[in-house]
C-alpha cells in the first residue's frame, strides 16, 4: 500500500470518461442520496387572441415527490389572469348598439343600482371590453402500487373564481398483464360546480331588456374512462381510450346573448342564451408513440360525439429531434374540426317563437382549429430541462355571414387567432 | 439455505448468515454475485431478475462471439458506415478516450492479433512475418467515428471485451440502486462495485490473483465503489525460458514485457478501476510507478 495522493491528470481524464460512460443514472449513489428526489416543474405560459380579445398570463408549479416503490404525490398550483375583451353572442350591426357589462344590477341607470354600459359602433363585434377574470386553481394526486402489477392513484382538483367555483375528485385504476407490455386502465370522477354570475345569474331565454336574474346554480360532471396501452414493438407504444361523461345542471354560460333579428336584420332585442340541463359526451382516444433512434414521433386522433349534436375530429402530432449536446427540437402540427350544436344558429327569428334551447356561443358553432408551433428544449446538468414553446392557433367558423338584407357584408363570426408562448423550466433537488 | 427462485431457473437465491442475502448467476463466462443487506425474499426476486437480465442483456449485446451482436453487426460492415444506437456510441466514445489517453497502448482494435496469437500455454510463439502482416489492421485512429456513425475499414474488428464486463458490473449496480435502498455489492468474476458498505461492517472481498496459487488469494476490505484485477492467469507462451504474456503492445504487435502477473485497482467505479489496471500492465515495468503517480490503491503481483 502507498499513501493517498491527488489524482493525475490522466486519472482525471479516466474519471471524467467513466463517468461519461455511466451516466446519467449508473454513477455509484451515495448512501445517504438513495432518497427520491423532488421534482419541481413550473411553467409561464402566456396566451393572446388577436384584436385586443383575451389575453392571459398563467404561471403554473407543479412538484413531484417519489417516495420510492413507485409511490408519488403530486401536486400543481396555477393562477390565471385574463383581461381583454370578450364576445357577448350579439352580432355586429348597422347600428350602435348598447350593453350592460355583467357586473351592472340594471340595464337602465337607476339610483341605488349598479349600471356599466357599453356601445359598439356599427358594424363591429360586440365584445364586453370589461372582461377580468382571476382563477386559482390547484390539485393534488397520489399514485400507489397495489402488488406487483397493479397501480391505484386518487387525487382530487378544487379551483375558485369569481362567479365560479369548482371542486373534483377522481380515481384510477390499471392493472399490467403479459410481462407489463399491456395495461389495462380504469376510472371514475366526479366534479361539482358552483355558478354565482355578477348580479345573480340570468333567467335562462329571457328577454335581455327585463334583465331577470335568479341565484346561485349548479351542475355536477360525472366522467368514466376505460383504456388500454399496449407495447407494439420496442419502439412503438399504443394507447387507447374510451372517455364518457355526463353534465347535469346549469350549462347556460350566463354572459351570452343572442340577437333577435326582424327578417330584414335589423335588431330588435336580445334574449340570454339556455342549453339544455344535461349533456353526454363520448370520447374514442388513440395515441401512438414511435422512436426513430433518438427522435420522437407522437401521433394521436381523438373522435368525439355528444348528446347536444356536436361531433368532433383531432389530429395531432408531435415530433422530438434529438440535436445532440442535450438541446430538441419539436415540431407540433393539430388540426381539429367540429359539428355544430343543435340548437346553435347565428341568431334568432322575430317572426318566430324563441325555441326551447338557444346559444350563439362561437365554442358551439362549426369551426376547424389549427395550431402549429414549435418548441426548443435544453437539458441543464443531469436532471434539469428548459423549453420554449410557440404556437400560432387559428379558429375558422364555417358559418361567418347571412343573406338577410342588413346583414350584408358584415362578417358575423370572425376568424379567431391566437398566440401562445410557453417558458417551462424542470428543476430535481 | 438455499433458495431456487420461484419464476426464473436461472440464477439462484440464498439467504446467509450475516443479514445478507446472494444472488448467483453466469454470464460473459463468469460466475456473477450480487450481494444485498435484506432477507425479504420477495424483494430479492425482483431484485435478482432485473440484475441478471441486464448483464445478460448487456452480454447479448456486445459479445464479439453472437452473429447477432452490436459488434458483429460492426464487424461484418465490410467498410460500409454503420449507425448506431446510444449506449453504443457511449461505449464507443469511450474507448477513443481511453485510446487517446493511454497514447495508443490501450485499442479496441487489437483483437485481430488473436489470429496469431493463441495463449494456450504452449510454445507455439508465431512468425515475426505473420504479426508484421496484421498490423495495418490495428488502430483506433483509422477508424471514422462521428456518433452514431462508425465506419470500420475491412478486415479491421472492433471488440469491447477490455471494459465490457466492468460496464455489466457497474450497469447493475446502478440499475440496483434505482429500486433497493441497502446496501448492495455486485461481483462478475472479481470485478466489483457498490453502493455502500452494509450497515454491520465493511464487505469482505476475497479477488483471486491470477498466476498464484489459491494462497495468494487477496482478502480486502471494500466499502463503496469500484475494483477490478487485470492479470495473465494461465495466459502466457513460454520458449527456450522466455515467457511471452497475452498483454500485447499494440504498436508492435507483441507482448508487453515485464508485466506484473496481476495488478488490483480500487476507484470510483468498475471500469475506471479496470481501466486503471490495464493501463498498468500496458506499462510492463512500469505498472507500479505508473500506479503510484495516478493516486489509487492498488495490488500488485509480480
Amino acid at each position: 500500500m502507498q499513501l493517498k495522493r491527488p489524482p493525475s491528470a490522466l486519472h482525471l481524464g479516466l474519471m471524467a470518461a467513466s463517468c461519461a460512460l455511466l451516466s446519467p443514472a449508473a454513477r455509484v449513489q451515495a448512501a445517504d442520496s438513495v432518497e427520491q428526489p423532488f421534482e419541481l416543474d413550473s411553467a409561464l405560459l402566456y396566451y393572446k387572441e388577436n384584436s385586443g380579445r383575451v389575453q392571459t398570463i398563467e404561471p403554473v408549479v407543479s412538484l413531484k415527490k417519489d417516495f420510492g416503490d413507485q409511490r408519488i404525490l403530486g401536486g400543481t398550483f396555477t393562477v390565471d389572469s385574463l383581461s381583454g375583451a370578450t364576445p357577448n353572442g350579439a352580432l355586429p350591426s348597422r347600428k350602435p348598439q348598447t350593453f350592460a357589462s355583467p357586473s351592472s344590477t340594471s340595464l337602465i341607470p337607476q339610483p341605488g343600482k349598479k349600471t356599466t354600459l357599453y356601445t359598439i359602433v356599427p358594424g363591429n363585434l360586440p365584445q364586453d371590453p370589461h372582461f377580468k377574470e382571476q382563477r386559482f386553481a390547484g390539485d393534488a394526486d397520489w399514485s400507489q402500487p397495489l402488488g406487483l402489477d397493479n397501480t391505484l392513484s386518487f387525487g382530487g382538483h378544487a379551483s375558485t373564481e369569481h362567479d365560479f367555483d369548482s371542486l373534483s375528485v377522481h380515481t384510477d385504476y390499471s392493472r399490467d398483464f403479459n410481462e407489463k407490455n399491456t395495461t389495462l386502465s380504469a376510472g371514475v370522477s366526479e366534479e361539482y360546480d358552483q355558478i354565482h354570475a355578477h348580479g345573480g345569474n340570468p333567467v335562462p331565454g329571457s328577454d335581455y331588456e327585463l334583465y331577470e336574474h335568479e341565484g346561485g346554480q349548479t351542475k355536477t360532471v360525472s366522467g368514466a374512462l376505460i383504456g388500454v396501452t399496449q407495447i407494439m414493438a420496442r419502439n412503438w407504444l399504443m394507447d387507447l381510450n374510451y372517455t364518457y361523461d355526463h353534465s347535469e345542471g346549469y350549462l347556460t354560460d350566463p354572459y351570452r346573448i343572442l340577437s333577435v333579428l326582424d327578417p330584414l336584420g335589423s335588431v330588435t332585442g336580445y334574449r340570454y342564451e339556455n342549453r339544455p340541463d344535461s349533456r353526454g359526451r363520448q370520447g374514442l382516444y388513440w395515441v401512438n408513440k414511435v422512436a426513430f433512434g433518438t427522435t420522437v414521433l407522437d401521433v394521436s386522433y381523438r373522435r368525439g360525439k355528444d348528446s347536444w349534436g356536436i361531433g368532433s375530429d383531432t389530429v395531432d402530432a408531435h415530433l422530438r429531434i434529438d440535436l445532440g449536446r442535450g438541446v430538441y427540437l419539436e415540431p407540433h402540427l393539430r388540426w381539429y374540426h367540429q359539428s355544430a350544436a343543435d340548437f346553435y344558429d347565428l341568431y334568432l327569428s322575430a317572426a318566430t317563437p324563441a325555441p326551447q334551447f338557444m346559444s350563439a356561443d362561437p365554442r358551439l358553432a362549426a369551426f376547424i382549429g389549427t395550431t402549429a408551433g414549435l418548441k426548443l428544449g435544453v437539458t441543464i446538468g443531469r436532471y434539469g430541462e428548459m423549453s420554449l414553446r410557440l404556437e400560432e392557433y387559428e379558429q375558422r367558423p364555417s358559418d361567418q355571414s347571412s343573406a338577410l338584407p342588413q346583414l350584408q357584408g358584415l362578417n358575423l363570426n370572425p376568424n379567431l387567432t391566437a398566440t401562445i408562448a410557453q417558458l417551462s423550466w424542470r428543476l430535481q433537488f | 439455505m438455499a433458495v431456487a427462485a420461484p419464476s426464473a431457473p436461472d440464477f439462484q437465491i440464498a439467504v446467509r448468515g450475516d443479514a445478507l442475502t446472494a444472488v448467483c448467476f453466469t454470464a460473459m463466462a463468469s460466475p456473477c454475485e450480487v450481494l444485498l443487506e435484506t432477507a425479504d425474499m420477495q424483494e430479492v426476486a425482483e431484485l435478482a431478475r432485473a440484475a441478471a437480465h441486464e448483464a445478460w442483456r448487456i452480454e447479448r449485446k456486445f459479445s464479439r462471439y453472437r452473429e447477432d451482436s452490436v459488434v458483429s453487426e460492426i464487424n461484418r460492415s465490410e467498410g460500409n458506415p454503420v449507425a448506431v444506437d446510444q449506449e453504443t456510441a457511449a461505449l464507443i466514445d469511450y474507448a477513443a478516450q481511453c485510446h487517446a489517453l493511454s497514447e495508443g497502448r490501450f485499442d479496441v482494435t487489437s483483437g485481430v492479433l488473436r489470429g496469431c496469437w493463441r495463449f494456450d500455454g504452449s510454445d507455439r510463439v508465431p512468425e515475426v512475418a505473420a504479426v508484421a502482416r496484421l498490423l495495418p489492421l490495428i488502430g483506433f485512429e483509422k477508424l471514422q467515428w462521428r456518433s452514431p456513425q462508425i465506419t470500420v475499414p475491412p478486415g479491421m474488428e472492433v471488440d469491447f471485451g477490455g471494459f465490457g464486463k466492468e460496464y455489466a458490473v457497474d450497469r447493475v449496480l446502478a440499475i440496483l440502486c434505482t429500486q433497493f435502498p441497502g446496501a448492495v455489492l455486485v461481483n462478475f468474476g472479481g470485478d466489483l462495485a457498490s453502493n455502500c458498505a452494509p450497515t454491520q461492517a465493511p464487505w469482505q472481498v476475497g479477488v483471486e490473483r491470477p498466476g498464484t496459487d489459491r494462497e495468494a488469494r487477496l482478502l480486502l476490505e471494500f466499502s463503496r465503489g469500484g475494483l477490478a484485477t487485470s492479470g495473465d492467469t494461465h495466459r502466457f507462451l513460454e520458449r527456450n525460458g522466455t515467457r511471452y504474456g497475452h498483454i500485447l503492445d499494440v504498436r508492435t504487435g507483441w507482448p508487453v514485457p515485464l508485466v506484473p502477473r496481476s495488478v488490483t485497482v480500487a476507484a470510483g467505479s468498475c471500469v475506471e478501476a479496470g481501466m486503471l489496471a490495464t493501463f498498468a500492465m500496458l506499462q510492463g515495468r512500469g505498472a507500479e510507478d505508473f500506479l503510484e503517480a495516478q493516486g489509487v490503491r492498488y495490488w500488485s503481483l509480480r
